[in-house]
């Protein structure tokens, strides 16, 4: 339990650290970056306005002052929980991304699961069939996962699956079967890297003397296999997923707007290209702290798998 | 053990193998697919598939309102571009600053509330106030109601006023609702049932639509911003009208039995900026011969497909006020000619020279519209041919770039509606006037900002429309850019959609006349 504490009280000091690093990089990043939000609010492209009207509202927005005060001055109301409103849409950036949130996480859910229908059985393969036909079989579908772009790879489940074969819808959000193109697309993306990882740990782990000793004992391959080899190289998969979640959350955006799933893509991929600067430092504040949450709980699921494990000690 | 990997493998192949025998099962599976969607939703339903997502549908803040079916304006511009009257049914301008409008009788919010003058009050107090843009360019004074008659008085003469009602924001909703951005109470035929952010709209018909309820039973508009997967929708059967196609997907559309393409000039045109501050641009007889290089009858029928119109001025040829001439043709020896008598004589290394002096372009332009680097390139390519280099230089954030670095680029590749409400007031202000909004080239002809200043202020039509034709002469002979073409509006369109075809202004997309089989 105090190992527990301990590994959560750490955290969450990274935690702070980490929030007040990344949004002023990201607050810095987004102010160096030609072009502000004047010109949509002012919606130029439609209606008449002149460049006396910008000047005017830049500074009614404050967009002409130091960018430390504009950062100071953002980080005081997030300080009381306020993350401000879109300079474009007038909503409030938390009630714009908690709304979509919840898409957004449902199909990361469902590209795991695709990715674990995936990665293990094929991982497994490779690993006890080592340079056999079945591993080059692996190791060719992970080579073909891992050089297809998921945009394109979408395109193609949607030809042939919902044009060819007319069995599942080409996009939204609806029922079960919504949600098997865009899983399939987002878990097969990620499955390469998965696949390789689980068969290398697999091959050392199949040779330890633990194995050997398992074996020795009589007990059937299948439960050496299943129970004790494979249950210990679990642990850098899930040291792998704990580190790419962000990766994966700035992947799912490609296949959201491709699929016109309403999570957060299609919201900060606009934001990013009409500079709403709540909007983007919202969102960069809220992933940032559930990607350290998802670390905390891979800490956490290391102590599950497996409680010999100190950290520090044993480096996965 | 071996078993159970054999299983697996055996699988896993018999997986890829079903995958490889769909290919020659596609051609049945296919020509059924269209069928398959209609017969499956006899009922009178419709699916268009829009490119702009939307993140609300407040008709004061969103165009989706009014495109949608949900919400109406005042007035139209209906398919000769002309203003017409919708929810108002006659209208007076009774000085220079004072609009009567008389609003139809009969006309009801989807509550069953009449629509009147106070209700139209109303609504527009509230889009003052929650639309800042749409709200000063109206410039309205104060509103008055009484009865079915609404007086505006503006803020100063602005004879456009009329002409800026059209813009979808103006729309007349019902104020003292909660939900207006997700369910907002209009006057259109369809009434909101579920709204997904940037996802999908549901509509249902409302039944006492004052210009007769509609043919369709429910409306479905969808979003999605990757022009293949809306084409791919159109082909399953899952979208009937699908908008924005990208000219590369067609083919299959085109041949398919049951669906159709239809396209219309838009109101957008794509041009090539001129950039004042430069001496060497500033020469009308430099930009006569930059002109005269322009192709548009490649730039139409090669790079756009033929899925767009070469431009003889800002405004679509469909509008009074746009120039009748025909678009100028490519002419190499007339550019040559005109640069010769502007002083230019190719050195030896072939390129134009004057005082020592290589004419050396840049021109800027962005993939924001795939096109216009095309275009770039093979304007580059021509004027390669007499003597002028150019260097292109790929912008991201165009806007800001024009702006912003006003000394680094000559020319530039740009796209404007150009009359988005049916009269070109907002261009000459917003384009030609030195402190115009969309003015990076610091055009400032004298003549021109003499007659915007008289359109402001002139209030017939048919002056107005004189007026703006002068001045498109006037651009048209200084020639501050090079209009090069309007690009088509592309949709593809099941056949079991009727009485609907898609117009040049994109505003009004869903109607009560549309139908399905």
């Amino acid at each position: 339990m105090r190992r527990v504490l301990s590994i959560i009280g750490s955290r969450l000091i990274q935690l702070i650290i980490m929030v007040l690093v990344l949004s002023f990089v990201t607050f810095l990043l987004m102010k160096i970056t030609p072009g502000d939000p004047i010109r949509a609010i002012l919606k130029v492209d439609d209606v008449a306005s002149t460049t006396v009207d910008e000047e005017k509202l830049r500074k009614e927005y404050g967009f002409d002052e130091p960018i430390l005060s504009q950062y100071s001055n953002w980080l005081l109301n997030v300080a009381q929980l306020d993350l401000g409103e879109s300079v474009i849409s007038k909503k409030p950036v938390f009630e714009l991304i908690s709304d979509r949130l919840p898409a957004t996480v449902s199909l990361a859910i469902g590209g795991l699961i695709v990715l674990f229908i995936i990665a293990i059985p094929l991982g497994v393969i490779g690993a006890v069939y080592e340079d056999r036909w079945p591993d080059y079989i692996s190791r060719f579908i992970a080579m073909i996962g891992a050089s297809i772009p998921s945009f394109w790879l979408g395109l193609l489940l949607i030809y042939f699956f919902s044009l060819q074969l007319n069995l599942l819808p080409v996009m939204g959000k609806g029922s079960f079967v919504h949600y098997i193109l865009p899983s399939v697309t987002l878990g097969i993306a990620m499955a390469p890297i998965y696949i390789r990882l689980l068969r290398e740990r697999l091959i050392s782990t199949l040779q330890s003397p633990y194995i050997e000793a398992a074996k020795a004992r009589g007990l059937r391959k299948e439960r050496v296999l299943f129970f004790h080899a494979l249950r210990g190289s679990l642990i850098p998969l899930v040291t792998m997923f704990g580190l790419s979640i962000g990766s994966l959350l700035g992947g799912i955006m490609v296949i959201e707007i491709l699929f016109s799933w309403p999570g957060m893509g299609d919201l900060i991929v606009q934001a990013v290209l009409q500079r709403d600067y709540p909007v983007i430092q919202g969102y960069i504040l809220i992933i940032g702290i559930l990607v350290v949450m998802t670390n905390l709980l891979v800490d956490l699921l290391y102590l599950l798998i497996n409680p010999q494990i100190k950290q520090g000690k044993e480096v996965v | 053990m071996k078993k159970h990997l054999s299983l697996y493998i055996l699988v896993v192949m018999l997986l890829a193998i079903a995958a490889g025998c769909t290919n020659s099962d596609s051609n049945v599976s296919k020509s059924g697919t269209g069928e398959n969607a209609s017969s499956e939703q006899n009922d009178k339903s419709l699916t268009l598939l829009f490119s702009f997502s939307s993140k609300t549908i407040d008709p004061h803040q969103d165009w989706m309102g009014v495109r949608a079916g949900i919400a109406e304006t005042l007035v139209k511009i209906d398919e000769n571009l002309e203003i017409q009257p919708w929810l108002a049914e006659s209208w007076v301008q009774n000085d220079e600053k004072t609009w009567t409008f008389k609003i139809k009788d009969g006309v009801t919010f989807h509550d069953g509330t009449a629509v009147d003058a106070q209700a139209v009050k109303a609504s527009f107090e509230r889009l003052l106030k929650v639309n800042e843009a749409i709200g000063s360019s109206l410039k309205i004074e104060s509103i008055n109601a009484d009865g079915q008659e609404v007086t505006f008085v503006t803020k100063e003469i602005y004879p456009a006023f009329l002409s800026e009602l059209v813009h979808t924001n103006a729309s007349i909703v019902k104020v003292d609702e909660e939900n207006i951005d997700s369910k907002p109470i209009a006057t259109g035929p369809f009434l909101v049932s579920e709204f997904t952010p940037e996802s999908e709209i549901k509509l249902e018909r409302y039944n006492d639509y004052w210009d007769g309820a509609a043919k369709l039973e429910n409306v479905t508009v969808k979003f999605n911003s990757d022009g293949n997967v809306r084409a791919l929708a159109l082909q399953s059967g899952e979208a009937d009208i699908a908008y924005h196609l990208p000219p590369e997907t067609l083919d299959p559309i085109e041949a398919s039995e049951q669906l159709r393409v239809e396209s219309v000039p838009s109101l957008r045109v794509h041009f090539m900026l001129y950039n004042n501050a430069k001496p060497a641009l500033q020469d009308v007889n430099v930009r006569k011969a930059l002109d005269l290089l322009v192709n548009r009858e490649v730039a139409v029928n090669e790079i756009m497909n033929g899925y767009a119109t070469a431009a003889n001025g800002p405004f679509n040829q469909e509008f009074a006020f746009a120039s009748q001439e025909q678009p100028v043709a490519y002419d190499q020896a007339k550019a040559e000619a005109l640069l010769k008598e502007a002083g230019y004589e190719k050195n030896a290394e072939e390129l134009l020279e004057k005082d020592g002096k290589v004419l050396e372009l840049t021109l800027a332009t962005y993939q924001g519209r795939p096109e216009l680097p095309l275009i770039a390139q093979y304007y580059q390519a021509e004027a390669a041919k007499v003597g002028i280099k150019i260097n292109i230089v790929t912008i991201e954030n165009i806007d800001s770039y024009l702006w912003e670095q006003q000394n680094e680029w000559d020319l530039a590749t740009y796209s404007n509606l150009s009359a988005p409400r049916g009269d070109g007031g907002y261009f000459f202000n917003v384009a030609y006037l030195p402190d115009g909004a969309l003015n990076p080239g610091q055009i400032n002809i004298p003549e021109l900002n003499d007659l915007t200043k008289q359109l402001n202020g002139t209030v017939d039509l048919n002056e107005r429309i004189e007026l703006q034709k002068k001045a498109v002469a006037i651009v048209q002979e200084q020639l501050p850019q090079s209009f090069i073409l309007h690009p088509h509006v592309i949709v593809g369109v099941n056949d079991r959609v009727k009485n609907w075809k898609p117009g040049s202004e994109e505003y009004y997309l869903i109607t009560n006349k549309m139908d399905v089989e």
